[in-house]
């Protein structure tokens, strides 16, 4: 059963660093996504897990077994590329084949193992056609069967809805969670989309910069994130900046930098600490008091508006109000936002500024 | 640069530009493919003159036909070597990252911009058992076949085009494919000969062309090896009509050789097209064992030996020559320097018309897909590179004078009008391909900037296509430097640098003096492609 596990993976091309120190472990069966923005290094972990890249410090095991100088070819896994790449001169049935073709199956067997995978992914219908034939959809379903039909059961993805439109992305999400759960698969699935990595992951690895950030649950790193560049990345905040007036067990006070007050319920940094404070908008009222900020522009968003303001202080802040709310608002107004106090996380401030520790490169 | 841009405007104004289009056209079937295939209509109207001198003629025809399957036995024996010692090194070329790979680069296209007279030359002294009076301390000799040392001679200049073709291919089939492949169990000879092979086709119906009329074509060099070694009885089809004497002799074996160069290269387009490389046997043992350790690097260093030792090596071996012979004392040394002036004099004069003739025919041809004119002039303009040069020489002089010898500055503007034919090609084949790879939008976002179309192409296309131009220009100037087929077939009395060499050795045997030509023709040949690959880098660092 295949378990993952990176040791201090590093991975340098002449002078850029793009893997630093990677330390991951991946359980048998488990949906991992890492997530991260373009450039942090995702794709080339990936690739190493892969055998495609030699890293050039750390380790790799699979099944505790180490990896190191094993070809690609020898990794037993199965590999879906973000440009597809379906062999063009191939039908999609000979594609799907080719794995058990090159361990020199019988022919029946090849073709056995193709369509049960074909049908799996619900393309038994066009397995005679060409990849060119196919819209991008269907080939991306045709390029995931022809990695399973290896029989692998360590899956890994790199960014492999990216090429696709929005709403055929949205369907396969499902698709492929689907399909790795009734497998049994472990799967590795990297992409820069928090939306798709939300919905299909048992976990998240957050990437910034060659390192990893944090992980766990989609939503434990939605509603507790540990890092300020996540609860930034993932949805969206607002974050503003202050520091601790008041610390009691359940109930800490906030004073932002308009000199407003804001109550809290977990509050880990110390009295007179500077601190971020990161809601989002959803969690965010007009009140009676509270923040005081005028509303520059409402964005209507279908179910909700969203409404962005900005203090005293020139911060901006967001919150959603429910669709037939909408038109008690208008842009000029001056409102007080109150807070939702558990919804709140409150950051030690960073050293570098907030606003390089959200920046996405 | 300032001058081609002001050139540039000049014809790019809408109502020139027409006219010019117009001339152009006119241009390109009266000059370059109307004399190239003139030969073609002596069939019918001197076919009893053929008859009797050359037909009924038993000892002529088996000569003729002994000639030109040497040749064509040749050309394939030359581009099969060519293809498997080619496709290696394409991988390393593009596939590897190593230290010195610049170098290898420049390496393989130095044979390029020698011309093959010199290079026949030195590859005999190298590979040939020469005569008593040729001492040459340093030289194998040990081919004695004449079969064999032109099959040698042919590989060192057609090698490169090999390479090259197969590079840009390979350059464009994306190396996912092969990962891909891995990924699913395959090993990487499976993945290459299973994936990446079968998705070469273009480039090696590219390659093969390329090759197969390179070496059918070769002129100079070969007569130039086959007098070093002193060889008096063996002929390919080209060293043939450099020797043919009777005009209905000489346009029966231009004939032939043209309609079966014609009719080889489409059966080969249309073969490598339905190849069919097998994908689904696979030998997951043997080629397992094949793809790691000792094999593939055993077969990289193949590739670079057989670079080092049959192509670079017998290239450059005539600069040994000068080092280990004594000079001769009657060399007319004058006469190589008017040579010399002939050659860039008709290089020159052929460069600057493939250029004013040659980048409207490419715009429009580039611009009008689809229609069938433009179609039609991008397939004819392919024919100059397939017919034999010195068949396309005969020709243009039978259709220029009837066949009379001719002389003095006449023949000069012969040979000149010879070189536009098969060069004009080259030119229009490299502002084509650069025109054709950028993006019409860039022309179109000019215009809605509210450029007009010429200054849409003055501002925006000609910056982009600069250096294909002047690469399509370099490539003329060094062929028309180094061809000798052409030139001998339309008058052995024009004196070009590549000429002088042959009959220096051919006629003179002055050895000595033939190799230090050799050398300085090299030298400036060299410097003149170090140029083009400065262009064609940074053009590369510009895209």
């Amino acid at each position: 059963m295949p378990e993952v596990s990176l040791s201090h993976i590093t991975m340098r091309f002449g002078k850029v660093v793009a893997v630093d120190e990677v330390d991951l472990t991946i359980a048998d069966g488990e949906y991992v996504t890492i997530l991260g923005p373009s450039g942090c290094g995702k794709t080339t972990l990936i690739r190493v897990v892969a055998g495609i890249l030699e890293p050039t410090q750390g380790e790799v095991r699979i099944n505790g077994k180490s990896m190191r100088g094993v070809p690609i070819e020898e990794r037993d896994l199965g590999y879906v590329f973000q440009n597809i790449a379906l062999f063009p001169h191939m039908t999609v049935k000979a594609n799907a084949a080719y794995g058990p073709t090159v361990k020199d199956l019988p022919m029946e067997e090849r073709e056995q193992v193709a369509k049960k995978y074909l049908e799996m992914v619900k393309l038994l219908d066009k397995m005679s056609m060409f990849p060119s034939e196919l819209c991008g959809g269907e080939q991306q379903k045709a390029s995931l069967a022809r990695a399973l039909a290896t029989g692998a059961k360590l899956l890994l993805l790199d960014e492999p809805l990216s090429a696709l439109d929005a709403r055929v992305r949205v369907d396969l999400r499902y698709e492929l969670r689907r399909i790795a759960k009734s497998l049994g698969l472990t799967v590795v699935h990297v992409t820069h989309d928090q939306e798709e990595a939300m919905s299909v992951s048992d976990r998240i690895v957050v990437m910034r910069a060659g390192g990893i950030v944090e992980s766990g649950t989609p939503e434990q790193l939605y509603t507790r994130p540990r890092d300020v560049f996540t609860a930034n990345f993932i949805g969206e905040t607002n974050l503003l900046e202050g520091w601790v007036k008041q610390r009691l067990p359940g109930k800490s006070t906030i004073e932002l930098r308009d000199n407003s007050l804001i109550e809290v319920e977990n509050c880990d940094p110390q009295v007179g600490e500077a601190v971020v404070v990161s809601v989002r908008p959803e969690f965010v009222f007009p009140f009676t008091d509270g923040l005081l900020s005028r509303i520059e522009y409402l964005t209507y968003m279908g179910t909700y508006w969203r409404v962005s303001s900005r203090s005293q202080s020139n911060d901006m802040v967001e919150f959603d109000v429910p669709s037939i709310e909408g038109k008690l608002y208008h842009p000029g107004q001056e409102v007080y936002l109150m807070f939702n106090r558990n919804a709140a996380v409150v950051y030690p401030r960073p050293k570098e500024g907030v606003t390089e520790a959200v920046k996405l490169e | 640069m300032s001058r081609l841009e002001r050139a540039t405007a000049f014809v790019s104004k809408p109502r020139i530009r027409n006219l010019w289009t117009l001339i152009v056209i006119v241009f390109f079937l009266a000059f370059v493919i109307t004399p190239t295939l003139f030969v073609l209509t002596y069939a019918f109207t001197n076919w009893d003159l053929i008859q009797t001198e050359v037909i009924q003629d038993p000892e002529m025809m088996s000569q003729i036909w002994t000639a030109i399957a040497n040749s064509f036995e040749i050309a394939a024996i030359v581009t099969l070597i060519d293809i498997l010692v080619g496709l290696p090194m394409a991988w390393i070329l593009v596939r590897k990252k190593f230290r010195g790979k610049e170098l290898l680069d420049t390496l393989i296209d130095m044979p390029l911009a020698v011309p093959t007279a010199a290079l026949g030359f030195s590859a005999a002294i190298f590979w040939g058992i020469t005569p008593a009076d040729l001492t040459n301390p340093l030289g194998l000799k040990i081919v004695s076949s004449p079969f064999l040392l032109i099959i040698l001679l042919h590989i060192i200049f057609s090698y490169p085009y090999m390479v090259r073709s197969l590079s840009a291919i390979l350059e464009q089939i994306d190396q996912t494919f092969e990962t891909a492949g891995q990924t699913l169990g395959a090993s990487k000879l499976t993945a290459v000969r299973t994936i990446t092979l079968p998705l070469f086709r273009a480039g090696l119906v590219t390659g093969i062309i390329l090759c197969f009329a390179r070496s059918l074509s070769e002129t100079g060099g070969t007569v130039a090896a086959l007098a070093t070694v002193a060889n008096t009885d063996f002929n390919t089809a080209p060293t043939l009509i450099d020797s043919l004497k009777s005009t209905p002799a000489l346009a029966f074996t231009s004939i032939v050789l043209i309609i079966l160069a014609l009719v080889l290269l489409v059966v080969v387009a249309i073969v490598v097209k339905k190849l069919h490389i097998p994908f689904r046997k696979v030998w997951p043992r043997p080629e397992k064992i094949l793809s790691r350790g000792l094999a593939p690097r055993l077969k990289d260093a193949t590739s670079v030996l057989f670079l080092v030792f049959i192509v670079l090596i017998p290239s450059f071996f005539v600069f040994t020559f000068v080092f280990t012979s004594s000079p001769s004392t009657t060399t007319d040394w004058s006469q190589f320097g008017q040579s010399l002036v002939n050659s860039f004099l008709i290089a020159g004069v052929v460069t600057v018309i493939d250029l004013a003739m040659g980048i409207p025919l490419a715009l429009y041809i580039a611009k009008n897909r689809s229609k069938w004119l433009p179609e039609t002039l991008d397939i004819l303009v392919n024919v100059p590179l397939i017919v034999p040069t010195v068949a396309l020489g005969f020709s243009l002089k039978l259709f220029w004078t009837g066949g009379t010898p001719v002389s003095g500055p006449f023949a000069i503007f012969l040979v000149m009008l010879a070189h536009i034919a098969f060069t004009y090609p080259l030119m229009v084949r490299n502002v084509t391909g650069a025109v054709e790879e950028i993006d019409p939008t860039y022309e179109e976002t000019a215009r809605t900037l509210g450029a007009k179309p010429i200054q849409g192409f003055k501002r925006v296309l000609f910056p982009m296509i600069k250096a294909s131009i002047l690469a399509g220009a370099i490539m003329a100037f060094t062929r028309s430097l180094g061809e000798t087929g052409a030139t001998r077939a339309v008058s052995t009395t024009v004196l070009t640098a590549p000429n002088y060499i042959v009959n220096l050795i051919k006629l003179e045997n002055d050895y000595y003096a033939a190799a230090l030509a050799c050398i300085i023709l090299i030298i400036i040949s060299y410097a003149l492609m170090l140029a083009l690959r400065y262009i064609t880098r940074r053009r590369k660092g510009v895209s």
